[in-house]
């Protein structure tokens, strides 16, 4: 019927109208994009503490609860841990507001100006931080955060391999090195970290390319095709769990960080097996990964005080290291250096490479940050080899 | 004689039981382990109810798995307070309003019941976090998730009861001098009342159950649910708490759904299968 | 006899309808408008989140293009729809060799054991799916039950079935979603008339013959039904198989990666785009089983 088409019409047209009237006022709903301004304010001197609760974002499993324990006591707050897996999870998360937390207990350096450009920190106030000195002047004033002004770092790791040493012979890993992924013979129990940039290193590592931040796309794109190979090859999982599979046996081989094989052994081994399955591995001449993960204060923290009150319990010397004795990450805390904790007994003997000697800080690889595109070559890189 | 015989345990029949054995029995053995004494989560060692009391890491104790449960709960049953109301007026509404733009509500309305509940998250998560960014994030959001998903199966199961009941009782209604409002609350809304009741229990079962929608608009430990808390501790886990809390989960689920069998026995007119509503609803 | 619609009662049912309709608009249009408008728009630069366009005249289709051609390559994020899409055909067909006898069987049990038979049925949808994946964990350990009953039964019983291999996932996919297959389809079947069959036995069909000829026929708008009922969540599913596996590349779904972009890549786009594909290519059986749905309303309503 004619008349009918027509109203359809005058329908249609009328929806338009009001769909297009109604696009601007989509826009005009959003938030202030997050791309605001530095804060450069930091809170006053003096304050009292919060009442809580305070919320701290981190990895799962990396920080003691004992530790988190004796701070609610001492405080008589609650703490709250809300996690994450990967690092480029976290900022997606505090960006758009998906998370609020008033610390952010584990930023990485490659990152971090993304976090300050975008206002999303806010600088420290080191009066409230009286165990700052306490810290290794290495990270006095770091090339991610000038003068510390944001940041206090955590711990300290490196990338390496975690093993059983039950399993296979420690000599042959110490002789082929990261090629050691690649073996067929450990099909089914062989996993690498679920990290774009961790995962494309190793590839890179592997073929002695040590320029773990290139933007040479033919090298990056060599690095995907090998890690595509370990799909079929090996059976690769793709996790950051290492640190129970490893002890618990569901794993042979890890790709993992140093601190997950020294925390498998303090509190993830099974029943009646002893911290000698274990193994670590890390190039020779410092060639591998090493990085920090560093504690801030977001800028729209509801407890301020009460985060660098927490960020200040965890510099003390003590507190450090009954933490690192469970999570197994260094603290870059002065006198927690390898002598000391080798020294005490505090590691097992076969996994004394697994702490930083001050070597390894100085000449480690360096996660640095990647501008867009070249983000984007490298996740686009990873994304082929986890699409399988 | 003999063929009924033959069907009772003829091979169909075996295959149905095996399956009914199949689908349950896994989690029988599930809820068995919440009761064990010992940390494995595949082997059954005695009797125990440590999981779900004594131990720190336990239902009770864990403050993680009490909340997961508490927000559990408490989502379901606000959603079922917000989603029923508005699904039963929408449903009366959308079945005597007639009208192009009635249909074109009508087809809005049963779209979200096609669409991947990944597409549902990812489209709330990015509205709450790019257009109403003033809506407190976490517990609030993922209640007006739930309420969205849940008003279509609403509108589905009120509507079928609507279907069968026609207008003649509104009408006579309105014949003896009621209005039309009137007519809709004392002669209607207590015909619905097994609807309804259905209604309320299927919202609350998949609000509860309810896993891609809430993980993609939870905000962190303190708004998880049950299923979150099931997924993110499931494989890395070492003891059967989580068994124990999915065990308690379902417990009050089954409850909620003995009372509405009892209840809708009572109200049962002639015909009203509950498979068929249960059948619609999906 | 007073009429229950006129135009003052229009206005009653319109505004009863308006509350839900609105909640609907705002809930569920728009936020599908803002994956568009992610998908189409920007990112900011220095937090690489993203920053959606809403005005369709500004829309950028770089993104979706790129992601586009990445998906129409096969070794590329083809592979991962390849491999969703035989994960779905193969756990419907396992759906479909579990679910059609058991839902004929009960259709055609006599009335009253019936009852039972479905209150079993339907127990399943009243269990947390998680649960049941839980459960279903629980015997896939390698010391669990699955691999007791293989030892017992003299088979190798050491396999590691949460590994990572497409059976652990397709099985677990079945287990999953039949209970959502056989309910429908047994409606269906239960509502066939039997005149039809008795008719073909008066006439000396054998009873194979029946089913093949008559009842399968019958009965192919209800498996189609059925099929797309399981099928659509099967393709968004990223939560089973990561349940299953230790996050493996080789059982990887579009719902992963999905996930993947979406969970802070420096190309919001992508995942965004990625949703957009994955409906488009739903749309076919999202409106097949729209179009049911409708017509069974109108049917019961006629």
């Amino acid at each position: 019927m004619p008349g009918s088409r027509r109203r359809f019409l005058a329908q249609s047209i009328g929806f338009g109208t009001m769909f297009a009237a109604g696009v601007p006022l989509l826009g005009a709903c959003g938030g202030d994009s997050a791309s605001g301004k530095r804060v450069t304010k930091a809170i006053k001197d003096g304050l009292s503490p919060e009442a809580g609760p305070l919320r701290v974002f981190n990895f799962a499993d990396y920080v003691n609860p004992d530790v988190v324990a004796k701070f609610e006591e001492q405080y008589g707050v609650k703490v709250e841990i809300t996690t994450f897996d990967v690092d480029a999870e976290a900022i997606s998360k505090l960006a758009s507001g998906a998370v609020e937390v008033d610390v952010h207990h584990s930023c990485a350096p490659a990152t971090l100006s993304r976090l300050i450009d975008g206002g999303l920190l806010q600088p420290l106030n080191p009066s409230y931080l009286t165990n700052r000195g306490n810290v290794l002047s290495a990270f006095d004033d770091p090339w991610y955060d000038p003068g510390s002004t944001y940041t206090v770092p955590y711990t300290v790791y490196s990338s390496g391999i975690g093993y059983r040493a039950d399993r296979i012979d420690p000599a042959e890993i110490e002789e082929r090195g990261w090629d050691i992924i690649w073996d067929a013979r450990f099909k089914g129990v062989t996993s690498i970290l679920d990290d774009y940039r961790e995962g494309i290193s190793l590839a890179l590592l592997r073929r002695g390319i040590t320029d773990i931040n290139t933007t040479d796309v033919d090298l990056i794109e060599q690095a995907s095709a090998d890690l595509q190979e370990l799909v079929d090859l090996v059976n690769v999982k793709v996790n950051i769990t290492g640190y129970t599979d490893v002890p618990e046996g569901a794993t042979t081989l890890a790709h993992t960080w140093s601190g997950d094989m020294l925390a498998g052994a303090a509190s993830y081994l099974p029943e009646g097996t002893d911290a000698s399955v274990l193994g670590w591995w890390f190039p020779k001449d410092s060639k591998g990964p090493v990085g920090n993960d560093c504690m801030a204060v977001t800028s729209n923290a509801s407890n301020p005080v009460l985060a660098h009150l927490y960020i200040n319990f965890l510099l003390d010397a003590a507190i450090a290291e009954e933490n690192w004795y469970w999570n197994g990450y260094l603290p870059p805390i002065e006198g927690l250096d390898a002598a000391y904790l080798v020294g005490q007994g505090l590691t097992p003997p076969n996994l004394e490479s697994a702490v930083l000697t001050d070597d390894i800080i100085k000449n480690g690889l360096t996660y640095r940050p990647l501008d867009l595109e070249t983000d984007q070559v490298w996740e686009a890189a990873w994304s082929r080899f986890t699409a399988g | 004689m003999s063929r009924r015989l033959r069907s009772r345990f003829g091979p169909l029949a075996v295959i149905t039981w095996l399956y009914i054995l199949w689908s349950l029995v896994p989690v029988l053995i599930a809820i068995r382990i919440s009761f064990n004494s010992g940390r494995s989560r595949s082997a059954f060692q005695s009797l125990s109810l440590r999981w779900y009391y004594d131990d720190p890491t336990s239902v009770w104790k864990n403050d993680e798995l009490r909340h997961a449960m508490l927000n559990s709960l408490r989502l379901a049953g606000l959603c079922m307070l917000l989603a029923v109301p508005l699904g039963v007026m929408l449903a009366i509404g959308l079945q005597r309003w007639r009208g192009r733009t009635s249909r074109a509500a009508n087809t809005l309305m049963l779209v979200p019941l096609v669409t991947p509940e990944i597409v549902i998250g990812v489209a709330l998560f990015l509205v709450f976090t790019q257009v109403y960014t003033g809506v407190p994030r976490g517990f609030t959001t993922m209640l007006l998730g739930h309420v969205t998903f849940s008003v279509s199966y609403v509108v589905v199961i009120v509507r079928a009861r609507l279907i069968s009941i026609g207008f003649q009782f509104e009408e006579a209604a309105r014949d003896l001098g009621a209005t039309r409002l009137q007519a809709l609350r004392m002669v209607l809304l207590p015909q619905l009342g097994p609807a309804i009741f259905a209604a309320l229990m299927v919202t609350f079962a998949t609000s509860i159950d309810d896993f891609v929608i809430s993980s993609f608009l939870s905000t962190g430990v303190g708004t998880e649910t049950v299923p979150i808390k099931i997924y993110s501790t499931g494989r890395a886990s070492s003891t059967p708490n989580v068994n124990a809390l999915a065990t308690v989960m379902l417990t009050v689920t089954m409850l909620a759904i003995a009372s509405t069998a009892v209840v809708l026995r009572r109200w049962r007119r002639h015909g009203n299968d509950d498979a068929h509503i249960v059948g619609v609803s999906i | 006899m007073v009429p229950l619609h006129g135009r003052l009662s229009t206005r009653l049912w319109a505004g009863l309808a308006t509350p839900g309709t609105v909640w609907l608009v705002a809930l569920f249009v728009v936020p599908v408008y803002a994956i568009l408008a992610v998908a189409f728009g920007n990112i900011d630069p220095i937090l690489r989140t993203t920053a959606p366009e809403w005005n369709p005249l500004l829309w950028d289709f770089g993104p979706f293009r790129m992601i586009l051609d990445r998906i129409l390559d096969p070794d590329d994020l083809g592979a991962v729809f390849i491999r969703t899409g035989l994960f779905a055909l193969a756990a419907l067909a396992g759906c479909c060799l579990i679910g059609y006898p058991v839902a004929y069987f009960v259709a055609r049990t006599a009335h009253r054991s019936r009852g039972l038979l479905l209150a079993l049925l339907v127990l399943p949808f009243w269990i947390s799916y998680l649960m049941r994946m839980l459960a279903w964990v629980n015997l896939l350990q390698t010391d669990g039950y699955i691999n007791r009953l293989l030892g017992w039964l003299q088979l190798p019983s050491n396999r590691n079935w949460l590994d990572g291999d497409w059976p652990t996932v397709v099985i677990g996919l079945v287990y999953g979603y039949v209970p959502f297959f056989i309910l429908p389809l047994y409606a269906a079947l239960e509502r066939l008339d039997v005149r039809w069959l008795e008719a073909a036995r008066d006439l000396g069909a054998t009873p194979v013959w029946t089913f093949l000829r008559v009842t399968l026929p019958l009965s192919i708008p209800g498996l189609l039904a059925a099929s797309v009922i399981v099928v659509l969540p099967m393709c968004g599913d990223y939560f089973t198989n990561s349940y299953l596996t230790g996050g493996s590349p080789r059982t990887e779904m579009v719902g992963n990666q999905i996930e993947q972009f979406l969970r802070g890549s420096s190309q919001p786009q992508s995942g965004a785009s990625l949703v957009i594909i994955l409906m488009l290519l739903l749309v076919v059986l999202m409106a097949y089983y729209l179009v049911t749905i409708a017509r069974s309303q109108r049917e019961a309503s006629a």
